[in-house]
C-alpha cells in the first residue's frame, strides 16, 4: 500500500513539474518602448501580431517616460544593474555609440538581409564598430513648416535660402504686427541649451557647408568659417524675427505658438504636421511642410532623428528577442505604424507604397528630405556623444543670448573637443 | 483716533495682511486651475486669459475634456490608490520609529547623543539621484517588490525629518513632566507613551503632513523604482507618463488637471487634521 | 543610597536609549549603508555609469577636476607697430587679451567663468569645470536668498495663523497649498506662467500694466533666472517653513504672553523676548531642513532653466544621466554633503541650540 501511495506521490510530483515545466517553455519578452498614446498602443498591436504568429513567446510591452532623459537614465540603470528583465530596448539615434557595448549584434541574428532596405544614413549610425546595435524602426528630421496664406496673401515664395528666409520674414512679421497682432513673429525653432538645439544648429551649419562638428572619420571640424557665419546667422535672429525667448525654447513652446497662428515659419519635426490639422488648432489647413532653406554656400539639410530596436546582450533569450525587433521594425510592422500613427518608416519603399500614401499623403515629401538627412555625429564621438552634443549646444546658446560671440565660441569647442575626445582637428567635408 | 476706531483700523488691517497671503499661497494654483479647463488653443491664446475664453469670440468658455481624460486614465487612478499607499506606510512608519528616537534624543541622558543626531541627520544629505543606483543594487539584492522599496527608501529622507524636529520638540517639554512621572513610579516608557506623546500632538501632526507630502510628491526614486512594474507607479511618475498622441506633445491642461486633483485629498487631509496642529496642550495645562 | 539610586536610572536610562534608537538605525543601515558608502567609494574612482570598461581608483582626481580654479590677470593688448596699449575706438577703453590665450591649458584646461575689473587691471576667473564652479555659486545664492525669504514670510504667515480669527481652520489648509502641489508639476505650472509671450501671465500682466512689450524672457534673461527661480521656490516652500514655526508657536507657553501683557510690555517687545528666543530651536530644525533641501535643489532647477543654468544637483544629475560620469558625479555628491554638514553644523552653534 505504502509503495503505491509513494508511487503515486512521486508522479503527482513528476506530473506537477512537467506542467509547470510547461507553462514555464513560454519565453516571455519585455520591450521597453515609448509611452505616448498612439505609440504604446501600436507596439502592443505589433505585440499581438508577433505572439499570434509565435504562440510560444508571450511580450511585455513596457511603458517608459517621454522625456528623453528620464529614458536614458532608467535605461542605465538597468543596464548598469545588468538586468534580463528588459531584453528589447528603444533607443534615440544617438544612443548606439553610447550603450552599443550592452546591446548584441544583429546582424548575427538575421539583420544582414535586410538592412539594405533601409534609410542607409540610420543603418550606418547604428553601426558601431561594425556592430549592429540597432535596428531602424521609425525615423525622423527637421522640416521647415510655413504657413500657405501669408505667404499668399503677401505674395511670397516658399524660401530656398536662409536670407530669403530672413528677408520673407522680416517683411511680413512687420506687415502682421502693423495689421494689429503684436504677438506675431517670423520664425520659431528650438533654441533652449538642450539636445535640440544641436539639431538645430546642425542644421544650419552643415546646410552652409560647416560640416557636422566632428567628423565621420573622427576630426574636429566645428572651428571654421562657414560654421562661424551660420551661428552668427541664428543669433541675428534672436530678438528680430524670433523671439528673444526662442532661447529657452523647445519643440513644444515653439508648436505652441505655431499652432496659435503666432509664427510665420517654425522648425520642427514631422509630428507637428497632424497636430497642426487637429481641430484645436488655429492654423488648420494653413500650413505645409519644406524642407529646410540652405545655406549660400551649401545645401538644404535636416538633422536625423527617430528610434531602433536594440537587443539587450543580459537578456536570456536574445535569439527570440532578436526576432521580435527585427519582426517590429520590419516591413510590415513599420507599415502598420506608418498607415496608422504616421510614423516615418526607415524603410525606403514604403515612400512609395501607395497605402501609405494614401494615408499620410505629406509622407510623400519627407522621403527626399530624409534620403539628404544628417545624422548627428553620435558614432564618431562615442561613448562620448552627450558630452560633445552638450559642448557643442552651450557654446552656440551662449552665442544666441550674447555672451559669447561665435569665433570664441567655436574655438572653445574646438579645444573642449580635444580635450574630451583627443581627436585631430580637420576640416569639414561636404558629402 | 478713539479705542474703537484703533481697534477696527487693527482688524481691517488683519484682515488685509490675510487676504494678501492667500492670494499669494493661491493664485498660481487657480493659475493651475484655469490652465486645467483650457484647451490647447485656449493655452496659447495671445494675451492669456484669467478665465478660459474662446480664442475667436472671445466669450467665456470651459473646457471640461482635461478631468474626463485623466479620469479615464487608469494609470493616472491607480497612481492616486499606490500614491496613498507608500505616502501613508512611510509616514506613519517614520513617525513611529522616529518617535522613539526623539523620545531618546530629545529627553534622555546617553552619551553619544550629539553624533547619533548628526548620523541621522547625514542620511539625507546626499542629493538623491546620487545614492540613486546604490539604492537600487539594495533594492534587487533584497528583492522588494516595487511598492515597498519606494515605503523604505522614502525612510531615506521622511525619518531623519520626524527624528529631528520630534528631538526639538521633545527637548522642549518641561522636564517637571517627566520626574513628576517618575515620582508617580512610571517606567520611562509610560513616561513616553502616556504624558509625552499626546503632549506632542501638535508636532506628530505637523511632521506627519510634512513628511507624508514628501513622500507623496517624490519622483525620482518612485520613477526608478516602479520602472519594472508598472502597476506600482504613483502619482507623480503616472503624470509625467501622461503623453498626448504623439512623441514630444505634452498634453500640459491634462498636466494641470492632474495637478489639481491630486491636490485635493491632501487639502482634505489638512482639513481634517488641521484642529490637531493647534489643539495640543499648553504647558499651562500640564503643570495644572 | 540615593546616589547609587540615581546611577541606576542613569543607566536605565541609557538602556532605554539605546533601545528606542535601534530600530531607527536599523532601517538607516539596511538603507543607507550601501549607497553611501558606495558613493564615497566611487568619488575616488574613474566609474563610468553602465560602462563596460574597468575602474581605477583615482584618488582625489575628481575633486580637483571639480574645485581647481585660478585668477590670471588680462595683460592689455600692445599694438604692435606703435608699441602702446591698443585703446577700442568705439569705447575708448583699453583692449585686454581674451581669457583664452591666457589662461593656463595644461596639464588641464581652464575655462573662463568670470572676469572683472579691479583698478584698472583686468582678471579673470578659470576653472577645469567651470560649470561646476558657476553650480556652486548658483546653489548657493539661491539657497541664502530662498531660506532667508521663506524664514521671513514663514515666520509672518505663522503669526498671523496664530491669532484668533474666523476661518483659520481653513486657512491652515490654504497655506499648505502650495506645498502640496506636486514638485514636478509645479515647476511646469511656473514654466508656463514665465513664457516668453504674452501666453504667460507675467507677460499678459507686465503688457497690461504698460511695462515691456510682453516678451520678457524670465528664463533665458540672465539677470532675471535666478528672481524667478527664488520666487518659485518661495512660494512652493514657504508653507513648509510656515507650519513648522506654527507648530512651534504652539508650544510657547501662553502665560508667559500673559505675564508680559501684565508687566505692560508691547507686543513687539513680546515678540523679541518671549516668541523668538523660545522659538529659536524650532527656527533652526526647519533652517536645516529647508537649507538642506535648496542645497540639493533639482525640481526646479531641472524643469525651468535645465541646462541652461545648474544647481549643484541638477549638474549633478547630468554628469551621470548624460555624461555617465559616476566617479565625478559621486565626487559632487560628497562635496554636497560637506556643504551641507557645514551649514548644518553653524546654524546649530549659531543659534545656540543644545543637542546634549
Amino acid at each position: 500500500m505504502r509503495k503505491y501511495l509513494l508511487l503515486v506521490l512521486a508522479l503527482v510530483l513528476v506530473v506537477s513539474f512537467t506542467a509547470v515545466g510547461f507553462a514555464q517553455e513560454k519565453t516571455e519578452i519585455t520591450v521597453a518602448a515609448g509611452s505616448v498614446g498612439k505609440e504604446l498602443e501600436l507596439t502592443q498591436q505589433a505585440a499581438q501580431m508577433y505572439m499570434e504568429e509565435h504562440p510560444d513567446v508571450k511580450i511585455n510591452v513596457l511603458s517608459t517616460p517621454d522625456l528623453t532623459n528620464d529614458r536614458l537614465g532608467l535605461y542605465l540603470q538597468f543596464l548598469e544593474a545588468e538586468s534580463a528583465k528588459v531584453d528589447v530596448y528603444q533607443v534615440d539615434v544617438i544612443w548606439p555609440g553610447d550603450l552599443g557595448q550592452h546591446f548584441i549584434d544583429l546582424n548575427k541574428y538575421g539583420a544582414e538581409e535586410v538592412t539594405d532596405n533601409h534609410f542607409q544614413e540610420i543603418v550606418q549610425n547604428n553601426t558601431v564598430e561594425g556592430r549592429l546595435v540597432a535596428i531602424p524602426w521609425f525615423t525622423d528630421a527637421g522640416l521647415l513648416y510655413y504657413r500657405t496664406d501669408l505667404l499668399e496673401k503677401y505674395n511670397r515664395e516658399v524660401p530656398q535660402t536662409w536670407t530669403e528666409l530672413e528677408e520673407t520674414a522680416k517683411y511680413i512679421m512687420e506687415q502682421e504686427r502693423a495689421a494689429g497682432n503684436p504677438d506675431f513673429y517670423g520664425y520659431v525653432w528650438q533654441g533652449n541649451a538642450y539636445e535640440g538645439l544641436t539639431c538645430d544648429a546642425l542644421e544650419w551649419g552643415f546646410s552652409n557647408g560647416g560640416g557636422t562638428i566632428v567628423s565621420p572619420d573622427k576630426e574636429i571640424t566645428i572651428n571654421n568659417e562657414k560654421a562661424i557665419e551660420a551661428i552668427d546667422m541664428a543669433a541675428g535672429w534672436v530678438g528680430g524675427i524670433s523671439p528673444t525667448g526662442v532661447t529657452g525654447m523647445a519643440e513644444e513652446d515653439a508648436r505652441k505658438m505655431w499652432e496659435a497662428g503666432n509664427a510665420l515659419f517654425m522648425r520642427n519635426w514631422p509630428y507637428a504636421y497632424t497636430l497642426g490639422n487637429a481641430d484645436t488648432s488655429q492654423i488648420k489647413g494653413k500650413f505645409d511642410v519644406a524642407p529646410l532653406p540652405a545655406g549660400d554656400s551649401g545645401s538644404s539639410a535636416a538633422t536625423l532623428g527617430g528610434w531602433n530596436l536594440s537587443v539587450s546582450k543580459y537578456s536570456e533569450h536574445p535569439e527570440v528577442a532578436a526576432d521580435v525587433a527585427l519582426f517590429m521594425a520590419g516591413k510590415k510592422g513599420q507599415k502598420m505604424r506608418a498607415i496608422e500613427g504616421s510614423f516615418n518608416p526607415t524603410i525606403k519603399s514604403l515612400y512609395q507604397d501607395e497605402e501609405v500614401l494614401e494615408a499620410v499623403p505629406f509622407f510623400g515629401k519627407l522621403y527626399e528630405v530624409f534620403t539628404n538627412a544628417v545624422a548627428r555625429p553620435s558614432t564618431a564621438t562615442a561613448p562620448n556623444y552627450n558630452q560633445a552634443s552638450e559642448i557643442f549646444f552651450q557654446g552656440v546658446h551662449s552665442v544666441l543670448t550674447g555672451e559669447s560671440d561665435a569665433s570664441t565660441a567655436v574655438q572653445y569647442m574646438e579645444l573642449d573637443l580635444k580635450d574630451l575626445l583627443g581627436y585631430e582637428i580637420g576640416e569639414p567635408r561636404q558629402p | 483716533m478713539s479705542k474703537t476706531q484703533k481697534k477696527v483700523l487693527k482688524k481691517i488691517l488683519f484682515y488685509f495682511v490675510l487676504a494678501v497671503i492667500v492670494v499669494y499661497l493661491l493664485f498660481p494654483f487657480y493659475w493651475a486651475v484655469n490652465s486645467s479647463l483650457k484647451s490647447q488653443a485656449q493655452l496659447s491664446m495671445t494675451p492669456a486669459t484669467l478665465i478660459p475664453r474662446d480664442p475667436d469670440t472671445g466669450e467665456i468658455s470651459i473646457f471640461t475634456s482635461n478631468y474626463f481624460a485623466i479620469f479615464k486614465n487608469g494609470q493616472f487612478l491607480r497612481g492616486l490608490v499606490n500614491s496613498s499607499i507608500v505616502a501613508t506606510s512611510t509616514t506613519i512608519l517614520s513617525l513611529i520609529v522616529g518617535s522613539f528616537a526623539a523620545f531618546a534624543l530629545g529627553k534622555l541622558r546617553f552619551k553619544g547623543k550629539e553624533p547619533a543626531l548628526y548620523v541621522i541627520l547625514a542620511m539625507t544629505m546626499f542629493p538623491q539621484v546620487t545614492v540613486l543606483s546604490g539604492l537600487y543594487a539594495v533594492i534587487n539584492a533584497l528583492n522588494l517588490s516595487a511598492r515597498f522599496s519606494m515605503i523604505f527608501t522614502y525612510m531615506l529622507f521622511t525619518l531623519p525629518f520626524t527624528t529631528w524636529v520630534l528631538t526639538s520638540f521633545f527637548r522642549d517639554l518641561p522636564k517637571e513632566i517627566m520626574q513628576s512621572a517618575q515620582v508617580d513610579g512610571a517606567t520611562p516608557f509610560q513616561t513616553f507613551h502616556m504624558i509625552l506623546l499626546p503632549l506632542t500632538a501638535p508636532a506628530l501632526v505637523t511632521t506627519g503632513l510634512l513628511a507624508f507630502i514628501q513622500a507623496w510628491n517624490e519622483y525620482l526614486f518612485a520613477l526608478t523604482f516602479t520602472s519594472i512594474d508598472p502597476s506600482a507607479r504613483t502619482v507623480p511618475v503616472a503624470i509625467q507618463y501622461f503623453s498626448g498622441e504623439f512623441a514630444r506633445q505634452e498634453p500640459f491642461g491634462e498636466i494641470m488637471a492632474a495637478a489639481v486633483v491630486v491636490t485635493i485629498p491632501i487639502v482634505v487631509l489638512v482639513l481634517i487634521f488641521q484642529k490637531r496642529i493647534v489643539a495640543g496642550l499648553t504647558a499651562g495645562a500640564v503643570k495644572g | 543610597m540615593a546616589k547609587k539610586g540615581m546611577s541606576e536610572l542613569a543607566k536605565e536610562e541609557q538602556k532605554l536609549a539605546v533601545k528606542l534608537l535601534i530600530p531607527t538605525f536599523i532601517i538607516l543601515l539596511v538603507i543607507a549603508l550601501y549607497p553611501l558608502g558606495q558613493v564615497f567609494y566611487t568619488s575616488f574612482t574613474n566609474r563610468t555609469f553602465a560602462g563596460t570598461g574597468t575602474t581605477e581608483f583615482i584618488g582625489l582626481d575628481n575633486y580637483q577636476k571639480l574645485l581647481s580654479f585660478s585668477i590670471k590677470e588680462l595683460p592689455p593688448v600692445v599694438d604692435e607697430e606703435t608699441g602702446k596699449v591698443k585703446i577700442d575706438e568705439e569705447t575708448g577703453k583699453k583692449v585686454f587679451q581674451s581669457p583664452i590665450q591666457v589662461l593656463p591649458r595644461q596639464p588641464e584646461l581652464y575655462r573662463p567663468v568670470y572676469s572683472f575689473n579691479f583698478f584698472g587691471s583686468k582678471y579673470v576667473v578659470g576653472a577645469v569645470t567651470p560649470d561646476f564652479i558657476r553650480a556652486v555659486f548658483n546653489t548657493i545664492i539661491f539657497t541664502i536668498f530662498s531660506v532667508l525669504i521663506e524664514t521671513i514670510l514663514g515666520l509672518g504667515i505663522a503669526l498671523v495663523v496664530n491669532s484668533e480669527f474666523k476661518g483659520r481652520g481653513m486657512m491652515r489648509a490654504v497655506m499648505l497649498v502650495p506645498w502640496a502641489v506636486i514638485t514636478v508639476v509645479s515647476a511646469k505650472m511656473w514654466e508656463w506662467m514665465f513664457q516668453p509671450t504674452r501666453a504667460g501671465l507675467f507677460n499678459m500682466l507686465l503688457d497690461k500694466f504698460g511695462i515691456g512689450t510682453g516678451n520678457f524672457s524670465f528664463l533665458t534673461n540672465l539677470s532675471l533666472q535666478m528672481p524667478a527661480i527664488i520666487a518659485v521656490d518661495v512660494w512652493k516652500t514657504t508653507p513648509f517653513m510656515a507650519l513648522l514655526l506654527l507648530a512651534g508657536l504652539q508650544l510657547i507657553p501662553q502665560e508667559l504672553y500673559e505675564a508680559a501683557e501684565v508687566d505692560g510690555a508691547s507686543k513687539i517687545r513680546q515678540f523679541f523676548t518671549i516668541t523668538l528666543p523660545l522659538l529659536k530651536p524650532s527656527v533652526a530644525v526647519a533652517l536645516i531642513f529647508r537649507t538642506l533641501d535648496s542645497l540639493r535643489v533639482f525640481d526646479v532647477f531641472q524643469v525651468l532653466l535645465a541646462q541652461k543654468r545648474y544647481s549643484m544637483a541638477s549638474f549633478n544629475y547630468f554628469q551621470l544621466i548624460s555624461a555617465r560620469q559616476m566617479g565625478m558625479a559621486s565626487a559632487i555628491g560628497v562635496i554636497i554633503f560637506i556643504l551641507i554638514f557645514f551649514f548644518a553644523l553653524s546654524y546649530m552653534k549659531a543659534l545656540g541650540v543644545d543637542t546634549e
